[in-house]
């Protein structure tokens, strides 16, 4: 049954499940090791069948044989998203299409959507990656786990079920969507672990408290959250409420999805990265020079094994700091401090990316609104909330309520078309939004993550 | 008959109104009669003034977002059930009152979607509707 999450301290940690103990808990040195042979071998691979990095390579003058220690990988040159828009939808593939099992791709909310392809082995990678971050959690071969999240196109639905799947675990696909059915299926097949976004986990617990559903007393035992970041406050609630234990994994469609990093239990603010899969790199987001451990600046990744379309030095513009200080789960992969901040003015809103740029753009469609806008994002309630304020023109006033807000509503579902996320529009009167001097501050994000 | 009403979109901060009567104050426009009205998050201020032409130029000039729109001007007798009075002959003829609000006084403005309608439906009631000249000089007594 359900029991309330134990201090760090109070886990018996050897009782706990890794996955690959031989890898999970290798030496540092052994790690860097393996990062170094499959390294080099990304490396000429990526060369030899992708053209677009041969130029790129060519024109920064390297060659694939420069590569000869792990901190070579700074003779390379960055990769980052306008890449996969550039040569949309293929064009970075390494291999034949017919070697492709499973494509995947991102909502797509600036422009193109970021289209991956997945080879059989970078399912097993994939899987692996995934089962890795179930068993941190505690999740084995006997759960019997719930899937809350869509599947589709986005990588979280397939990403997570093929992980369990490896471990052994039952997964029950529910999807999303129909909450009441959710709790039917807990009581009916005994659920004891639930794949969930946070804000839809909390839309379960408390429809499940509505209908009189006793969380203590369920077999739920552990949460499985993604898809957006999940506040401190947030899944301390959830735990407290759902008497379960959750965990949050960390990844991004261009190197894999799901699964470049998950949370163990004795940190619970930061996630041990699958270095023998990703090298990670922190650097200055300005300078695109490495800092070193423990230091914040932005992860660049470069997956070492994928095949269906690598991608070197990616700049994930999270920003973040490393260290590789074994951990007291008994791995001795390097921790990632979860990802709270971006080095670019992109807004992660419940796991939706938005650019104040696709803002402007959609207002400035608008016959009635000024240039003008400002964006405040907060977490006040739990969950992230996007507030566009938007300033009328004067011809564009009705003295009628009806009107105004019919206007009001046009405004929020041309954005939230765009930017598929729900804001808060707020009209404001002609000149009520402040000019600023240069360039705007049109972000006001207010979030807080204690 | 009907009446000039000129209405102000205003945010719900303090402020905000003070602005738009600085304008009349400034420019010697006399109010007769107003209502604020809000959603928590912006408003409509509607004023009955004196010059309501000259009203809505100057706010206009100032960037204010000004609509003028026409109401009826209905004066009540200071009597017990005169509102009920009056706002019944509406409801006997189905004309459904979007808002009203009282000016100086026993006058109150309202407003209906269709003004001739509701005029016809007034016409062979006692009452009183005043015209826009009166506003000038409303009896107060």
């Amino acid at each position: 049954m359900g029991t309330p999450m134990p201090s760090p301290e109070l886990i018996d940690f050897s009782k706990l499940p890794i996955y690959l103990p031989d890898v999970e808990c290798s030496s540092r040195e052994r790690i860097r090791a393996i990062q170094l042979a499959k390294l080099i071998e990304q490396v000429n691979y990526t060369y030899k069948h992708v053209p677009w990095y041969q130029q790129k390579m060519d024109a920064a003058g390297v060659n694939p044989s420069d590569i000869k220690t792990l901190e070579d990988v700074r003779k390379l040159p960055f990769t980052d998203k306008s890449a996969l828009r550039e040569t949309f939808p293929f064009g970075l593939f390494a291999v034949p299409l017919d070697e492709i099992v499973e494509m995947h791709a991102s909502s797509g909310t600036t422009g193109k959507p970021i289209v991956v392809g997945y080879t059989r082995s970078d399912m097993d990678v994939w899987s692996e990656c995934i089962a890795r971050l179930a068993q941190m959690a505690g999740v084995t071969a006997k759960d019997r786990v719930q899937m809350a999240f869509g599947y589709g196109m986005f990588t979280g639905g397939f990403g997570l079920h093929y992980g369990i799947e490896r471990i052994g675990g039952m997964m029950i696909p529910a999807g999303s969507g129909n909450t009441e059915r959710h709790i039917q299926m807990i009581a009916d097949y005994g659920t004891t672990v639930l794949i969930a976004t946070p804000s839809y986990a909390m839309r379960i617990c408390e429809v499940g408290e509505e209908m009189g559903f006793d969380w203590a007393a369920s077999t739920l035992q552990i949460g499985l959250f993604g898809g957006e970041p999940c506040p401190p406050g947030l899944k301390a609630e959830l735990e407290a409420r759902m008497h379960i234990t959750c965990t949050d994994n960390y990844g991004l469609t261009e190197v894999m999805g799901p699964g470049v990093s998950g949370e163990c239990l004795a940190h619970r603010d930061q996630q041990h990265i699958a270095e023998d899969h990703f090298l990670w790199e922190v650097v200055d987001p300005d300078t695109g020079e490495q800092l070193g451990e423990g230091e914040e600046g932005e992860l660049v990744l470069t997956p070492l094994d994928k095949r269906g379309i690598p991608v070197l030095r990616y700049r994930t513009h999270d920003l973040t700091r490393v260290t590789t200080e074994p951990c007291e789960c008994g791995r001795t992969l390097a921790r990632m401090e979860k990802v709270r901040k971006r080095c670019d003015d992109m807004l992660i809103i419940r796991g939706t990316n938005v650019f104040p740029s696709q803002v402007e753009d959609v207002l400035s469609g608008i016959d009635g609104l000024t240039p003008h806008y400002h964006i405040i994002v907060d977490n006040e309630q739990g969950l992230d909330r996007m507030t566009v304020e938007v300033e009328i023109k004067p011809e564009a006033f009705k003295d009628s309520f009806e009107a105004m807000n019919d206007f009001s509503r046009e405004v929020t579902d041309k954005l939230r078309t765009a930017l598929l996320v729900t804001p808060v529009v707020k009209l404001m009167e002609p000149g009520g939004i402040q000019r600023t001097q240069g360039k705007a501050k049109h972000v006001d994000d207010r979030r807080r993550y204690e | 008959m009907s009446i000039t009403q000129t209405s102000v979109f205003i945010e719900s901060k303090p402020g905000h109104l003070t602005r738009t009567l600085e304008v009349f104050a400034k420019h010697s426009i006399n109010v007769r009669g107003f209502s604020a009205a809000d959603t928590g998050e912006y408003g409509i201020v509607r004023f009955i003034v004196d010059e309501p032409d000259r009203a809505e130029d100057l706010l206009c000039k100032e960037g204010f977002a000004v609509q003028s729109s026409q109401v009826l001007c209905v004066k009540l007798a200071d009597n017990p059930g005169e509102l009920q009075r009056v706002l019944k002959i509406f409801a006997d003829h189905d004309i459904n009152i979007v808002y009203c609000y009282s000016l100086a006084s026993s006058y109150i403005a309202l407003s209906v979607k269709d003004i001739e309608r509701a005029e016809k439906a007034l016409e062979d009631a006692p009452v009183t509707l005043v015209e826009q000249e009166e506003i000038v000089e409303l009896d107060l007594s």
